[in-house]
């Protein structure tokens, strides 16, 4: 270990566990808001099982306008709601809540376009045998769905990480804040490129699993 | 069996069906033949309510099932199989689970299950299929396991859209001596849409006639039995089939 590093460990480490904290939050928010939530912007489309204009065009103005807020303008604009949900719009806890909208916004988006692939003659044979909406979603939809569902969130895994780096601005931490704060601004670049190198390694490990997954998941 | 009264439906204001009639036979195999686009398919998809008719009854043993609340609707749905051109088997499933989650959906017990399936994969002849998926079987075989799974809730009826229109002109023929066997030991109706002659001819005791939605004539024949294709048949089947739609 580098002795640079060493000096840093216990800052490193605090580093860590906030971006692994803020990472963590996304990926919760992602399963469970934005799962079910791309799935309902699926479902709303036209020709699809629960077809409805307005809800269609509401969910994907919702999503499409999250998402093409720069991420750092998503967060001061965030700010009420933050103290509103946290009490507070400073510290790791607070900068989970920008982290997560945006995290919903990003998966739900890939969901769809996942969800998209499977044929209709799939749900079809589905609808033909019985299942109701939910049944054709959990038994249909996300079985023949799946290893895109784990591509997307692992592209959406590897987004949040870089999110999560700015978060610094709201006095977030984790690894990115770290390198900026004492790497660049002390100028201490070689800190700098080991926090960098720790991100590379992370994104690395994170895309293996998730391609790895994937790959043993699908059987078509 | 099924009655269609007085049936249309249109997509986005074309007329597709024009007040059709027609009346499926129990225990017989009806055949419905028309050009691409006739609206085949769509009459098919209107005995299960795939599709909702914009006007006229559906009927399904005397229920008239345009009324049935959703729940209900579902589960006369498990009284009538169906079959596809593309299989519609779920790929991240293996056979033996395809099969099981028809039987899921229609809350068969657990016990159940596993001689469920296999009584299924005996009939279709594919026992040491079960734990294969389907990217591991030929087109025949899926069909096969489509049937499989259509049968396995013990349906009264069996759609079947094209069910051999990718298939080989001999595979064509396996098939069509599965859904003959169903027919006749199982007492399963069958109705069988197609664009090819000889499929047709080949099982069916009556037959109807689309063209641009409507109904030509419904005639009674002799199913002339399943003979073997020959190649020049096989040459005739595939000029139908390109004829059929230059656009996919
Ligand atoms: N969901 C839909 N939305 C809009 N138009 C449709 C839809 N389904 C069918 N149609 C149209 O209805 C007409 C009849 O279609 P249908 O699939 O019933 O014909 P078909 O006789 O089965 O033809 P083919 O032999 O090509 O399968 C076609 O013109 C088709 O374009
Ligand atoms: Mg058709």
């Amino acid at each position: 270990m580098p002795d640079i590093v060493l000096e840093y460990a216990s800052e490193i480490r605090l580093a860590i566990g906030q971006t692994f904290v803020m990472v963590g939050i996304s990926i919760l928010a992602a399963v469970l808001v934005g799962l079910p939530l791309g799935t309902w912007l699926y479902l709303s489309r036209k020709g699809q099982l629960l077809s409805n204009r307005f809800v269609f065009s509401s969910l994907n103005l919702l999503v499409n306008t999250i998402r093409s807020f720069p991420f750092l303008l998503l967060v001061v604009f965030l700010i009420p709601f933050t103290r509103i949900i946290i009490g507070t719009a400073i510290g790791t806890a607070a900068a989970t809540v920008p982290l997560a909208v945006i995290a919903i916004a990003h998966y739900s988006r890939l969901v769809e376009q996942s969800l998209l692939e499977v044929p209709k003659g799939v749900i079809e044979a589905a609808v033909s045998m019985g299942a109701s909406t939910r049944e054709v979603v959990v038994k249909f939809l996300f079985v023949e769905a799946r290893s895109g569902l784990v591509l997307g969130l692992t592209t959406s895994i590897v987004s949040f990480i870089s999110y999560s780096t700015i978060m610094g601005v709201v006095g977030g931490g984790g690894i990115g804040d770290f390198a900026v704060r004492y790497g660049y601004q002390q100028f201490q670049t070689e800190l700098m490129l080991y926090m960098i190198l720790i991100m590379v390694i992370l994104v690395q490990l994170i895309q293996f699993a998730g391609t790895t997954v994937a790959r043993l998941l699908d059987k078509r | 069996m099924i009655l269609l009264q007085n049936v249309s439906k249109a997509f986005s204001g074309q007329p597709v069906i024009q007040s059709v009639a027609l009346s499926i036979e129990q225990g017989e195999i009806h055949g419905i033949i028309g050009a691409s686009g006739a609206g085949k398919s769509t009459l098919l998809r209107l005995m299960n309510l795939l599709e909702r008719p914009d006007t006229g009854r559906v009927e399904f043993d005397g229920m008239d099932l345009t009324n049935l609340p959703n729940r209900q609707l579902r589960q006369t749905r498990q009284n009538i199989g169906m079959i596809f051109q593309d299989f519609n088997l779920v790929g991240n499933k293996t056979v033996e689970q395809n099969i099981g989650v028809s039987l899921e959906l229609a809350r068969v017990k657990k016990c159940e299950q596993a001689d469920r399936i296999q009584e299924c994969l005996r009939f279709v002849g594919l026992e040491s299929f079960a734990r294969k998926y389907p990217s591991e079987l030929s087109g025949g075989q899926k069909q096969r396991v489509a049937i499989a799974r259509a049968l396995a809730n013990r349906p009264r009826v069996l759609l079947c859209d094209e069910p051999t229109s990718s298939l080989d002109p001999s595979t064509t023929s396996e098939i069509l001596r599965v859904l003959q066997d169903i027919n006749q030991t199982l007492g399963v109706t069958i109705v069988l849409v197609s664009h090819e002659m000889q499929v047709i001819q080949s099982i069916c005791n009556r037959v109807t006639i689309m063209a641009d939605g409507q109904i030509e004539t419904t005639i009674a024949t002799e199913p002339a039995g399943i003979t073997e294709i020959t190649s020049d048949a096989g040459w005739f089947l595939t000029q139908l089939t390109e004829r059929r739609d230059p656009h996919a």
